[in-house]
């Protein structure tokens, strides 16, 4: 009987370790791009994720334009359109503030600009987290979809013991695999997302290549924008958020992105899929208190035993 | 094809560059020699951009070089092979090479240009999903010089290619060049420290001192000059 128990918690704690992971994986990938492939220092991710969010909310809910979808399809929609509006704005806060402490004007200078876009993004990520208090009210919201209270049971697979799958986190999970999966290939198969890369690893060499560097940033940083956005808006549908979420998750995002290995977009994923996997996990073992705290050892002992991440590239360094 | 008039450039508040003039034909082979920190590879950033000049004229084909944002020249037929190679590292040897042939020019002609590449320099095609990064340091020249070509340039331009590589594997480099220009036709203005090998394939060579052009003329003639067989070559 007790065993029961215990294979039904461990199992669904794996469960909501995948499926919380993969979404936290996408997340990642937005910082990765940011943070692991451009080297830009961004504090505002959280606040992008935050954005991605209300803009998915605003779209679906009360008068928003896609409330005609109704509350199944709407919530999961609301999300990718979330990608886009946030792409638009982070190409406008790159070509505005970040592109000053960034790029080809910073490369070879003694910080490579990282003091200049620590002070400039935490800025930022202030001013957004106070004008969203400003806007959109402090009260905690949510898109609410009737999946996020049903789910799919597996089983019983031992005795009694069944796996309960949140649909709305199981839609939210295919989504972000298959956005991630779509990123992964533009930039790894597409003129444009090579031409990304090699700016990013060269901005002066492509340069001779004839690649428009501050074209390909803006760019590369509005997709980083766009992709946690989707992440935000995937997670609106099980999380209740405020203007101060972003608090919570740029620090998982930073862990995901130097736990996968920096400068790479698969390593991103799998770093928040390790994240969110340890997280979940944890639950069993811990109180929730100390959810995050269980990220942070698992954390200092990749970093201790592989300190190029799990799947960094060692000429990355060369 | 590539004339550049009284070209002075400040670096850091330093003159880099004092009224250097150069001129380049079409079909020429002409290097640049002279001691470490005469200007060389300033010259050639100001040519692609990457450092902007305090006065002159740079024109190519007859059009207003400076007047053109850096990443533009390169879609003109500019190719720069910078120093210290410079490949993308993180992107492998392929990728480098699809990167070189970014501008039209290139992309029309890839097919064409990517077997020309291979055959110039076979281990490129062995290492073609090897990550740049990975490579020895002749490898990695020969995937910058092949970045070059693979734009389809009218003007290639190596910034000192035989720089930090064993004698053996910068006589290949040389040849290669050589080949380039021989072959393919391709415009060539080098820029070396290893003179007597770079002066030897080229029609026209300058000589720039401290950020001066002191000396220029065909290839016999600086042959024959006493400084330039003093202190460049050794003999006496």
């Amino acid at each position: 009987m007790d065993l029961e128990v215990l294979i039904e918690n461990v199992l669904n704690a794996l469960a909501a370790g995948i499926t919380i992971g993969c979404i936290y994986g996408l997340m990642c990938i937005g910082l990765g791009l940011i943070f692991g492939i451009m080297r830009i220092v961004n504090f505002a991710q959280g606040e992008l994720l935050m954005l991605g969010m209300f803009a998915s909310l605003y779209l679906v809910t009360g008068g928003g334009i896609l409330a005609f979808l109704g509350p199944y399809i709407g919530p999961f929609v609301g999300a990718l359109l979330a990608g886009p509006i946030v792409f638009a704005f982070g190409v406008l806060l790159h070509k505005f503030l970040i592109a000053r402490v960034s790029g080809l004007r910073t490369t070879g200078s003694l910080d490579e600009g990282h003091f200049g876009q620590l002070v400039v993004t935490l800025g930022i990520s202030l001013i957004l987290q106070n004008g969203g208090l400003i806007l959109f009210g402090s009260t905690p919201m949510t898109v609410r979809t009737p999946l996020a209270s049903s789910a799919i049971e597996v089983g019983p697979i031992y005795g009694d013991a069944t796996v309960f799958l949140n649909k709305a986190r199981l839609i939210a999970c295919a989504v972000a695999i298959v956005t991630a999966a779509g990123l992964y290939l533009l930039l790894e198969f597409t003129r444009m997302g090579k031409a990304l890369r090699a700016a990013a690893d060269n901005p002066t060499a492509a340069t001779y290549m004839g690649i428009d560097t501050d074209k390909a940033y803006r760019i590369a940083f509005g997709l980083g924008s766009g992709i946690t956005a989707i992440a935000g808006g995937l997670m609106a549908t099980y999380l209740s958020f405020g203007p101060f979420v972003g608090l919570d998750y740029v620090i998982i995002m930073y862990s995901g992105v130097v736990l996968g290995g920096m400068g790479s977009i698969l390593g991103a994923f799998w770093g928040g899929l390790t994240v969110g996997f340890v997280q979940q996990c944890s639950a069993l073992v811990l109180p929730p208190q100390l959810q995050n705290a269980a990220i942070f050892v698992v954390f200092l002992m990749i970093v201790l035993l592989r300190p190029q991440g799990l799947f960094g590239r060692s000429a990355e360094r060369a | 094809m590539l004339e550049i008039t009284n070209l002075s450039v400040s670096y850091g508040g330093l003159r880099a560059l004092t009224d250097v003039s150069l001129s380049v034909h079409e079909g020429q082979f002409v290097t640049v020699v002279g001691p470490n920190g005469a200007g060389k590879s300033t010259l050639f950033k100001t040519i692609s951009g990457i450092v902007a000049p305090a006065g002159g004229q740079v024109t190519f084909l007859g059009e207003n070089l400076l007047d053109l944002p850096p990443a533009r020249r390169a879609h003109l037929g500019i190719a720069h092979v910078p120093e210290g190679r410079q490949v993308f590292k993180t992107l492998t040897v392929r990728e480098n090479l699809e990167m070189g042939a970014y501008p039209k020019a290139g992309r029309e002609a890839w097919h064409h240009t990517l077997d020309r590449i291979h055959t110039l320099f076979p281990i490129l095609s062995e290492r073609a999903t090897q990550l740049a990064g990975t490579l020895s340091g002749g490898e990695q020249q020969m995937v910058a010089i092949g970045r070059g070509l693979a734009c389809a340039p009218r003007l290639l331009m190596l910034d000192e290619p035989s720089m930090g590589l064993a004698p053996a594997v910068a006589d290949t480099i040389f040849e290669r060049v050589s080949q380039i220009h021989r072959e393919d036709g391709v415009t060539i203005l080098l820029v070396e420290q290893r003179v007597a090998e770079a002066l030897e394939l080229s029609d026209h060579g300058y000589v720039l001192e401290t950020g001066r052009m002191v000396l220029d003329g065909p290839y016999e003639m600086l042959l024959q000059d006493d400084r330039v067989r003093k202190s460049y070559l050794g003999l006496s």
